[in-house]
């Protein structure tokens, strides 16, 4: 019984700093995650690993999710749950601190300012993103159209469901690779 | 319907009546969420929701909690929830949001990798999921073509919103240090003209 509790202590102990860490998404911190886990902890193989990468990859929800499977392997549902929460909780903690913080003064104007500053930014950001994504899932002149149809679908008719567009790519996706 | 649509396009948010961010109506958009949101990306549908469909939130505001949530550690989807439903109400309905988002990509991710070498392998699957997110990608479009018809009257902030897209989306260059450095030269130029 002790020795699972040394085990759920050293999880938050890997993962938490890590929270800190993950900045621009969580995928900054998949090299350090692999050296602890595999190389420190010997929780998983390195195949192991890498398999774990890869499903939280395809299945929904951050990247992040991947320290979820390695709580699962170590020590079962309570491990997932404490190996996601090491994870989620500092980073959102500290969103959640600063973000009230600056929201406090949201008359003033340096406020006012920053937001004015930072909205070109997080546009520009949803352009890259737009762009790393398309890459990530290996996009091609077949995905272009299908992101434009969808594009389209959204500008012209802002008040259609998400869920229907998001349904209606995967549908033209899936039509598409059937017939290419 | 149709005058609805040309009202949200114009940008003029739409007058629904009795439909304010009710906890129940953050939480449940939240689970929704979070079970589709396949390879990340759906922060697109935050601005669809928040400024194109309810009206909860102007454009700046999102744009620059979008940044905001990416310059933070931990996952950007999980800080824009954060930063958008604590506008609506308290650290407990915060909260509550944030497992909504969570509690199906937690089961989604351990039921996927029990049946690894099956499902995540299916041809199927992987177009359903590619296929979900090229859609992703689209709404994430609508946040740059509306940001940049907003600013296209004001050169300089087309040259951060190009200069950033171009750093990072193009060159690749680590994030936060280029984000740093846009938006240090962004809110210089917000201070000149406020």
């Amino acid at each position: 019984m002790s020795e699972d509790r040394d085990i759920l202590f050293a999880l938050v102990a890997v993962l938490a700093p890590f929270s800190l860490l993950s900045v621009g998404g969580g995928s900054a911190i998949i090299p350090g995650l692999q050296h602890q886990a595999v190389d420190v902890h010997h929780w998983i193989t390195a195949e192991q690993f890498v398999e774990m990468f890869a499903v939280a990859r395809a299945a929904p929800g951050p990247g992040t999710m991947l320290s979820t499977l390695v709580g699962w392997k170590v020590a079962g549902w309570t491990g997932a749950l404490v190996a996601t929460l090491a994870l989620m909780i500092p980073s959102a903690l500290l969103c959640y601190g600063v973000f009230r913080l600056s929201d406090h003064h949201s008359d003033k104007k340096w406020n006012r300012v920053l937001r004015k500053g930072l909205a070109p930014v997080g546009v520009g950001l949803s352009i890259a993103g737009s762009m790393t994504l398309f890459r990530l899932v290996g996009g091609g002149p077949g995905a272009a159209v299908i992101t434009a149809i969808s594009t389209a679908l959204l500008f012209w008719r802002p008040n259609m469901s998400a869920l229907f567009v998001l349904a209606f790519g995967a549908l033209l996706t899936v039509l598409m690779r059937m017939v290419i | 319907m149709l005058n609805k649509d040309a009202d949200a396009r114009a940008g003029r948010p739409i007058d629904h009546r009795d439909d304010g961010p009710t906890i129940a109506r953050l939480v449940l958009f939240c689970l929704k969420v979070g079970l589709m949101s396949f390879g990340g990306g759906l922060s697109g549908w935050l601005y669809r929701e928040f400024v194109q469909r309810r009206g909860w939130m102007t454009d700046e505001d999102f744009a620059s909690s979008f940044a905001f949530a990416q310059m933070m550690p931990g996952p950007t989807i999980t800080n824009l929830i954060i930063c958008c439903c604590s506008r609506f109400t308290g650290s407990g309905g915060v909260l509550a949001c944030i497992i909504a988002l969570l509690i199906g990509p937690f089961f989604a991710v351990l039921g996927l990798y029990t049946v690894y070498g099956t499902l995540s392998h299916d041809p199927l699957f992987q177009s359903v999921s590619d296929g979900v997110v090229f859609a992703a990608i689209g709404m994430l479009m609508i946040i740059c073509i509306r940001g940049v018809r907003r600013t296209i009257a004001f050169p300089p902030g087309m040259a951060v919103i190009a200069g950033t897209a171009f750093c990072i989306g193009v060159l690749h260059w680590p994030m936060l240090p280029v984000v740093l450095c846009f938006a240090g030269v962004s809110i210089v130029m917000a201070w000149r003209t406020l």
